[in-house]
């Protein structure tokens, strides 16, 4: 229940090797066991099951490749169906076939990579090939026009361009022509464009500049099969002339990352060599787009399961992680596990085991055992949808102490009614309820939606970031949802939609022009049905009398909470059978909080109550009496006399209250010194230990070992009673527990006055900027008022939206979470708990981006 | 000054390498380390370290250059996010840090190329901090002059090559001749520069690259016993920022054995006990200094606001690679008797 946190057992589980496995699966999806560590000293290398959890590693890694693969080769994985088979753990077996799948489909796709790489690096030179001979081909065919023979034309080139020769020097003309044509004096190749600059630069220096050089950049980019990435690339063809040059030129342009391509000197040749390449080309396509092919089956045959594959190995990572935590039994043929569940939960979870029995054909069945235990159990309350935005709020405070009554039950409706206290607007709170209905109503498809939307990468942090918003938002629904609903109710009774009153019953008041005055005044006939009377909205005291009727509706609602929280108190102690602290603790803090925040709300009631017109007296200020209630206790001034007998009634309150501090003070230390005196007394100092160790069946130090549960030797684990606690640190404790609270008592009054303070910026807010705004515009009159009406209807709408719905709420919210976790809590709330945090698939599978993607 | 204005450039990184350096690798994650049977252990063990599962992918019989190469890898990946990060002044500071690794780079490849290696294999091997575009063309040289003339004429080391511009050919010993005087013209110029970085991070800085030139200058001494450098050409490579200049290094420029060389830096008080080795010890020389670095880039984190951070978190994580690896190396040569002679940072 959600009023305190459920019974937690700790239970052991005595589970035969073979079928611990599919044991702890089972645990898994059913989700209710929290297990312990019970070898905490071992090393994470050196525990039982390493070797799987690495083999499983292995097979993960696999998986990511495969998945790389895909991804890259742009085949969707179908997604996870809600289909248990998928989700379902496997066996030992299947595990094993999995492996072996795995290492298969691995091996055959790299294979395919490789050939793929190989050909595609063939294609890629034979394209490159190609490019630059159609490249050079121009470079040839601008020669040629110009004359005949493309040999000469080569030499004429070399000599006018070569700044450093300015006469062409005949031998070496004749040297080249000697040569055989085939070193005519250039070198062609592709290099990156990236590289192109220092290229050159590097070229010209090494050669001093002894080179001509022309380039064409290759238009369709070239994509490089090793990293899978475009990359521009240049044809170019150098002259330069001498072997040795060409050689160096030839080795920098190697070191340089180009790739250098044989052209022929011979027109014919060139243009053969350029057909030969193409048909080559057009072969190699056809062998690539086959392996292209064959590699794509393969993949999309693996997309097929790979997301059901990667759940299972993730589960059975989980699950031998698990495993690792638990102990041997002596004769190591069955593991022990330790672990919490909620107690209501262990006839689930027997019947899990015994599923599983049945299932695996296990002669020996899984031993479930309940052991008592003084460690401090975690906390679990169960919530649903609803409930769960509201428990959050409480947890991010801190998560109760074990069976603590636990302030999320109140915080569903108080956190709402106080926030409406403060955003109360029937407007607002209708815009937003209208949302809401949206989003509850299709509340399956967006979660399902967002749950495609978080995807468990850092790679994408804004999209991260944004759904984290809109998990926040979505996991508070109901919240909201209820929020905007009270909004609308305490607007109805602040009489306010967008600043405006509404006037629905008639106002109860008449006007009448009064000769001496300018104004009108107001003569109230009747009380209005709901709220406030419209009348007020134009008033001129308005906002004096708001201002009143808000800051005192705060500080009774607040003084309410107050008192409620400390009687919550009562329950706890009952709960904890420590009856006595409610005489010590409990009725004094309240004595003391009602005797003067008390009476200060019945004064304001009183005062309410009170037609002091008719009785002809000025009202007397309740700030002021309630200063000079200690100030000048006894007397109270002519003026300021509310009721007969107020006097004597405010000396009794003081005194209850100076009474109540010396009380609080002392009576707790004493009640805690008289006890450990009457320990004493009784001789139970020293039995109190061994005691225990009885109870909690595992302490082991006093009793090494009782063999009721025949567990193995895990000692020390039940701590003993803090016996001898510092007498002097309780008394410290206590004076500064009292010294707080009285102080606090004060301030936490005070502080309820936020209710008014934002209550009022809101309204106001929303009136300035409906006048400022909107209103400018009703006073224009035709065409042109139309337009302007429709630019500030906008406007006013966008930043009602945007500032009173958006920011006020979350200031008004942020308000509302301290008011219930300072002012509401600290009167009961402990919050030293430990969130219960059970093994269960459910909530990696949701974790890792849910079953989509 | 510099608590008032260092943060407005570089608070943020400063943050950062602080908290890089929180995740170096602790005593106890060591002896966690040496506790591995396997290098699979070791893998699971890192895993739980801010190395975090950098070897996820790597198919399972595990390489002790693998970790190597992807601890690098992770440190060099966080250094150019710095460098990125960096506004100017800070990042010229970072760029002359990887001064050292440019030196380092050329020399292999000229090395490399003496020798006839493949071009590729050899750029695989250089430190990918000390990086450069035309860095492929050094194998095109044959000797220095055109090695400068071609390649390194435009890069940020170029200055410190001026000076040992000769005419000789590439052979083993003038390589290392031209290593060390790059070395000692780059740990010079690095030193006037922090010098001019405010007051902390010259202190910081001068502290550790004073030790780094008394660190060659011994070096240097030590290993030419027994070569054909002279002891002119000797005291021409020592830097001169060092602690020991003047007087140290006239001393050791005279030396002729290892006892002088001892005698020479006995008066430096930080240096004595290095040399101060029982018979039964197994720590070099070698070690006594990296163990004296690790010390002193420590110390850097001591103090606020300056650069040295920067360089000391390079350093200690450079020294932790070298620890891992001797671990790693241990284990897989079943060596577990000296597994213990890394050299702990924290």
């Amino acid at each position: 229940s959600l009023f305190r946190a459920e019974d937690i057992s700790l239970i052991q589980l005595y589970i035969p090797l073979e079928i611990a496995q599919p044991t702890v699966a089972e645990l898994g999806e059913l989700g209710q066991v929290e297990f312990l560590d019970l070898n905490p000293n071992v090393n994470a290398f050196q525990r039982a099951f390493v070797g799987e959890i690495r083999r499983l590693d292995e097979m993960e890694r696999k998986l990511r490749f495969l998945e790389n693969q895909i991804e890259k080769t742009g085949i969707k994985p179908k997604p996870l169906t809600g289909n248990l088979y998928y989700g379902r753990t496997r066996t030992q077996q299947e595990i094993d076939d999995l492996e072996a799948r795995l290492t298969e489909h691995e091996a055959r796709i790299q294979q395919m990579n490789e050939s793929q790489d190989t050909l595609q690096k063939r294609y890629l030179e034979l394209s490159e090939l190609r490019q630059v001979l159609r490249e050079t081909a121009v470079f040839f065919e601008q020669a040629e026009s110009r004359t005949d023979d493309p040999l000469l034309v080569i030499q004429r080139e070399d000599s006018h361009l070569l700044a450093g020769n300015p006469s062409p020097d005949p031998e070496d003309a004749q040297d080249q022509r000697d040569s055989g044509r085939i070193n005519l004096g250039f070198v062609a190749g592709v290099v990156p464009r990236a590289r192109m600059g220092i290229f050159e630069r590097i070229l010209f220096r090494a050669l001093r500049g002894n080179l001509y050089m022309n380039f064409a950049e290759i238009d369709e980019p070239v994509t490089d099969p090793g990293t899978d990435e475009v990359v521009q690339k240049n044809v170019f063809i150098i002259f330069a002339h001498g072997r040795e040059i060409l050689q160096k030129i030839r080795k920098i342009c190697e070191s340089m990352g180009a790739t250098l391509y044989p052209v022929d000197s011979h027109p014919e040749k060139r243009r053969e060599d350029a057909l030969a390449v193409i048909s080559r080309i057009e072969d190699l396509k056809h062998v690539l787009d086959s392996t292209r092919n064959t590699r794509r089956m393969e993949l999309s045959k693996v997309a097929e399961s790979i997301e059901a594959w990667a759940m299972m190995v993730k589960k059975e990572k989980a699950i031998y992680h698990i495993m690792n935590m638990f102990n041997y039994d002596q004769n190591r043929k069955a593991l022990i596990a330790e672990g919490w569940c909620p107690t209501n939960s262990i006839n689930s979870i027997t019947y899990a085991l015994r599923g599983v029995t049945e299932r695996t054909g296990s002669t020996i069945p899984p031993i479930l055992n309940e052991l008592r235990t003084k460690k401090t159990k975690p906390t679990f309350h169960r919530t649903n949808k609803f409930t769960a935005g509201f428990q959050a709020i409480v947890d991010a405070y801190g998560v109760a102490t074990y069976q603590e009554v636990n302030p999320g039950l109140f915080t569903i409706i108080s956190f709402p009614f106080l926030f409406a206290l403060m955003f109360g607007d029937v407007g607002h709170g209708l815009l937003v309820t209208g949302a809401l209905v949206y989003i509850l109503w299709k509340e399956k498809e967006l979660n399902v939606k967002n749950g495609g939307e978080v995807i468990f990468d850092g790679s994408k942090p804004p999209n991260l970031i944004s759904t984290i918003r809109w998990d926040m938002f979505f996991g508070g629904r109901y919240m909201i949802f209820l929020m905007a609903l009270f909004s609308v109710f305490t607007g109805l009774i602040y009489n306010d939609l967008f600043s405006k009153p509404l006037n629905w019953f008639g106002t109860g008041y008449k006007f009448h022009t009064e000769h001496d005055h300018e104004m009108r005044v107001g003569e109230k006939l009747w009380t209005y049905a709901v709220g406030i009377d419209p009348a007020w909205q134009l008033a001129e005291n308005k906002l004096l009398f708001l201002n009143s009727y808000k800051m005192k509706m705060g500080i009774i609602f607040g003084v309410m909470q107050m008192i409620f929280g400390l009687t919550i108190q009562i329950f706890n102690h009952i709960h904890f059978k420590q009856v006595q602290y409610i005489y010590a603790e409990t009725i004094p803090q309240i004595l003391f909080t009602v005797s003067i925040f008390g009476y200060l709300v019945f004064m304001i009631l009183y005062k309410w109550s009170v037609d002091w017109l008719a009785v002809g007296l000025n009202p007397p200020s309740l700030l002021n009496t309630l200063i000079y209630m200690f100030l000048a206790p006894g007397s109270v001034a002519p003026s300021e006399v509310l009721f007969p007998g107020q006097a004597a009634l405010q000396v009794f309150l003081v005194l209850l209250a100076l009474l109540c501090i010396p009380w609080m003070l002392c009576a707790k230390p004493y009640l805690i010194w008289k006890e450990s005196v009457r320990h004493r007394l009784q001789g139970y100092d020293n039995v109190q230990g061994n005691r225990d160790s009885l109870d909690s069946d595992r302490t082991g130090e006093v009793t090494p070992h009782n063999g009721d549960g025949g567990h193995g030797g895990e000692g020390g684990g039940g701590e003993g009673h803090g016996e001898h606690e510092e007498f002097s640190e309780v008394v410290i404790h206590q004076v500064i527990h009292t010294i707080e609270f009285v102080l606090s008592s004060i301030s936490h009054t005070a502080s309820y006055l936020r209710l008014w303070a934002l209550s009022l910026a809101h309204a106001q807010l929303s009136e300035v900027l409906w006048d400022m705004v909107l209103a400018n515009a009703f006073t224009m009159k035709g065409v042109g008022g139309t337009i302007a009406l429709y630019i500030a209807f906008g406007a006013w709408f966008y930043l009602t939206v945007c500032i009173l719905i958006g920011m006020e709420g979350l200031s008004a919210f942020l308000h509302a979470l301290r008011l219930h976790w300072v002012e509401f809590n600290s009167k009961f709330y402990g919050g030293g708990g430990r969130a219960f945090i059970p093994f269960a698939f459910a909530d990696f599978v949701e974790a890792n981006g849910g079953p989509a993607e | 000054m510099e608590a008032i204005t260092f943060n407005i450039d570089n608070g943020y990184l400063d943050g950062i390498v602080r908290g890089f350096k929180g995740g170096i690798l602790s005593i106890s994650n060591y002896l966690n380390l040496t506790q591995c049977e396997t290098l699979d252990d070791l893998k699971l063990q890192l895993a739980a370290t801010d190395y975090g599962n950098f070897l996820q992918n790597e198919p399972s019989p595990l390489a002790t250059t693998t970790i190597t190469e992807r601890a690098r890898e992770k440190l060099v990946a966080e250094f150019q996010y710095i460098r990125q990060n960096a506004g100017p002044e800070l990042a010229k500071f970072l760029d002359y840090i990887t001064y050292s690794y440019m030196i380092d780079n050329i020399i292999l490849l000229i090395t490399g190329t003496l020798h006839e290696r493949d071009t590729h294999e050899l750029l695989e091997r250089c430190h990918p901090l000390g990086m450069f575009d035309s860095i492929a063309a050094l194998c095109v040289a044959t000797n220095v002059q055109e090695l400068f003339n071609t390649v390194l004429v435009e890069t940020p080391i170029a200055p410190y090559f001026e000076k040992c511009l000769s005419a000789h050919d590439l052979d083993e010993m003038n390589i290392e001749i031209i290593r060390n005087t790059l070395y000692k013209a780059y740990l010079e110029d690095f030193y006037e520069y922090t010098q001019t970085l405010g007051p902390t991070t010259a202190e910081v800085m001068g502290e550790i690259l004073k030790f780094e030139a008394d660190r060659r200058v011994i070096n240097i001494t030590i290993n030419s016993f027994g070569t054909e450098l002279s002891k002119d050409d000797r005291a021409k490579l020592f830097p001169t920022c060092g602690r020991l200049f003047p007087d140290g290094t006239f001393r050791l420029a005279k030396a002729d054995d290892q006892d002088q060389v001892r005698l020479a830096v006995e008066l430096y008080s930080e240096y004595r006990k290095f040399f101060d080795q029982g018979p039964g010890t197994e720590r070099s020389l070698e070690d006594h200094f990296f163990e004296y670095e690790v010390y002193l880039n420590k110390r850097a984190f001591l103090q606020q606001f300056h650069y040295g951070v920067f360089y000391a978190f390079l350093k200690l994580k450079e020294q932790e690679i070298r620890n891992i690896v001797w671990i790693a190396e241990c284990i897989a040569q079943q060596q577990k008797e000296r597994i213990n002679d890394y050299i702990p940072i924290f």
